[in-house]
């Protein structure tokens, strides 16, 4: 029987395919014996889907850029060690081994078991552990089912779950999962958000989907509206092949703006910048038409090794970036490196109560001044090849931008006496995610060329909620007065002195905040590649004096639900 | 075979993260590691055995390395606890 089934779109697109339910804890697996002959074959079938498993973790870890990297690719981390570790493999070796046990047996046994160790503790860290066991050997197990029954796969399926993580989307996708349908999660979560750039429709928040939706169900799913529909009927349907060539218009278009201009219906150009920190990105970037790449990530550089990049290799990555782009302008960021990153070199200063309001980005750099000098002879070495700026992150005071400023200036002054060929002026610019630099940005505009606003942890530390933190919720959003109306001060104070202001969080990646973004009186936004061509869509189907009109409103909303509705009554 | 003393000095003990990196960091010689707390010894490349002593802040545990690059490998380890970890506190 047809019916439909409400949720909350969180990544736009259309899918039409059998539905395929994973309950919570789906591990229930039956006993099973095995003769002792089969021990053999069977512990050669479980490696295999071990290897592979481990391929498919490495992939997703090479295919992880952007803001979300650090983050995903850090339980990505976690899940791989626990995929490799001796006491696993060796109690699944035991068990089949020994106890003769199917190896999908042992799995659920040696699942069960280390959960029940986990979940007796009482740290609730601890006890909350037990989803990375889960999820590790359900990978497993799922990676045996697949090679068992090809069609058993995500493949050309919906899957409806009750959660999802950012990490297990990109390898859905990569399986060929048509959509994905989540009981909770909302269209603000990283999910969400990694859902839009992967372009995987994803509807969030559909409450009745686990108890009304059976394996095999045909389902029609709309990421734009939220609407599910369990056994479509004919009108369904012809609606559905009316939105696909619809859809198939739009990709065309899409892919048509990249050589179109990001303006307004009322003309005015908003500059869409690229954020980078690997080859692709910036090939791509090139690619879509960005006006440059105006936040390039030097971090990769240091972490995941044991020694410092010296100033040639530095140089040289610096240099490739510059000359990508052939001519557009290259931001690069000096390195944000704090105690929360995975730094292998030292470079951290330890023993740190809280990492996030410990020695990182130019605090760091200011305390190890001879690998932040390393690292600004490389960049300015690099600005020999095409228009470059240094954008500088953390920036809490003057100080450090007057600090910065001397050091650029004397280390300019010494590779021209060495004879290196560097540009003539290279702007410098502060980051603006701490909240006192935001308030007191007059105290220092005059002693920088531009400023960005990195939204994502100016949100943090003006909200005092930290972003990895599931148990805060959705305290953590962007869609708060405060973060608005602090935006428009540092947006004002910018312009009023003739400086150029980016915005270069998440945020800026996201279409359906773009409106947003302009009525607070940006016209310069960093995001990912990825979405770039989508939001230089929207900013085509803006008129900008209208929505600078309403911006008034905008800052008078009193709650995130008020920030919603006012987005919701432009489109 | 070399053994040593060593502190858990970070607030959140050997959780997923600190243990990740000492897994890592230990994972990378040839010697074979282990830790002894709370009356208990595990392999202390086991991500899942480190995490399972739930070795919280001030605990003292016994780190025995064992192999051709037993002392460098020590060396890297205590250095790890040394840092607490890289996370502070």
């Amino acid at each position: 029987m047809r019916h439909a089934i409400p949720g909350h779109g969180a990544s736009r697109g259309n899918a039409l395919g059998r539905a395929r339910v994973r309950l919570p804890h789906a591990l229930e697996v039956a006993e099973e014996h095995i003769p002792a002959t089969k021990v053999e074959s069977e512990l050669q079938r479980l490696h295999t889907a071990i290897d592979a498993v481990r391929v498919e973790m490495r992939n997703m870890r090479h295919q992880l850029h952007g803001a979300l990297a650090h983050e995903v690719g850090e339980f990505l981390d976690i899940h791989a060690l626990l995929l490799d570790d001796p006491e696993l493999l060796q109690g699944l070796d035991d068990l089949v081994r020994k106890g003769l046990y199917g190896v999908d047996y042992a799995l659920r046994l040696q699942r069960d078991r280390l959960a029940s160790v986990f979940e007796g503790m009482d740290d609730t860290y601890f006890r909350s552990r037990v989803e990375d066991i889960d999820h590790v050997i359900g990978r497993v197990h799922a990676m045996l089912h697949k090679r068992e029954a090809d069609l058993r796969g995500v493949a050309g399926e919906i899957l409806v779950t009750d959660a999802i993580a950012p990490a297990e989307l990109s390898q859905l996708q990569s399986q060929g999962v048509l959509a994905v349908v989540t009981a909770g999660g909302s269209a603000l979560s990283h999910s969400a958000i990694l859902a839009r750039s992967l372009h995987l429709p994803l509807v969030v928040g559909a409450h009745l989907a686990l108890q009304q939706v059976n394996d095999g169900d045909v389902l029609l799913v709309d990421g734009g509206s939220g609407e599910i529909i369990v056994e479509p009927n004919a009108a369904d349907l012809r609606a559905y092949r009316a939105r696909l060539r619809e859809e198939k218009r739009e990709r065309k278009q899409l892919h048509r703006l990249r050589r179109e201009p990001s303006r307004t219906l009322d003309d005015v150009d908003i500059k869409l910048w690229a954020n980078a920190e690997s080859r692709e990105d910036v090939a791509s970037a090139h690619a879509i038409g960005a006006a440059g790449v105006g936040l390039y990530r030097t971090e990769f550089l240091f972490l995941q090794r044991h020694e410092l990049p010296d100033e040639d290799e530095q140089f040289r990555a610096y240099r490739d970036v510059v000359l990508g782009m052939t001519g557009r302008t290259v931001t690069i960021r000096t390195m944000d490196i704090g105690a929360d990153k995975a730094d292998r070199t030292g470079l951290a200063l330890a023993d740190e109560p809280n990492p996030a309001l410990g020695v990182r980005g130019v605090r760091l750099s200011l305390a190890r001044e001879a690998v932040f000098e390393t690292q600004l002879r490389a960049i300015l070495r690099a600005s020999g090849y095409g228009p470059l700026r240094i954008l500088v992150p953390m920036i809490t005071s003057r100080e450090e931008v007057v600090a910065v400023a001397a050091l650029v200036k004397r280390i300019a002054r010494d590779l021209r006496s060495q004879g290196h060929e560097i540009a003539e002026h290279v702007p410098l610019g502060a980051m603006i995610e701490v909240p006192a630099a935001a308030i007191a940005l007059s105290s220092f505009i005059g002693a920088v060329d531009f400023i960005s606003i990195g939204t994502n942890d100016l949100t943090q530390y003006l909200l005092a909620a930290d972003r990895g933190n599931d148990a805060l919720g959705d305290l953590y959003s962007p869609l708060h007065p405060a973060v608005l109306r602090l935006m428009r001060d540092v947006i004002r104070t910018a312009k009023a002195r003739g400086k150029s202001v980016a915005v270069c969080g998440e945020m800026a990646g996201d279409p359906t905040l773009t409106p947003l973004l302009l009525a607070l009186g940006l016209d310069e936004l960093s995001l990912h590649p990825a979405t770039l061509l989508e939001v230089r869509r929207t900013i085509r189907a803006q008129q900008l004096d209208a929505l600078r009109a309403a911006a008034p409103a905008l800052l008078r909303c009193r709650d995130r639900a008020a920030i919603e509705r006012w987005l919701e009554q432009l489109s | 075979m070399i053994e040593r003393e060593l502190l858990i000095a970070n607030k959140l003990g050997l959780h997923a993260r600190a243990t990740a990196k000492l897994v890592q960091v230990l994972s990378g010689y040839r010697s074979n590691a282990t830790l002894v707390a709370k009356g208990r010894e595990v392999n202390a490349k086991s991500i899942m055995g480190v995490m399972l002593l739930a070795a919280g802040y001030g605990t003292s545990v016994v780190l025995r390395v064992d192999g051709e690059d037993e002392a460098t490998a020590m060396e890297a380890a205590a250095a790890l606890f040394e840092r607490k970890f890289d996370e502070g506190g």
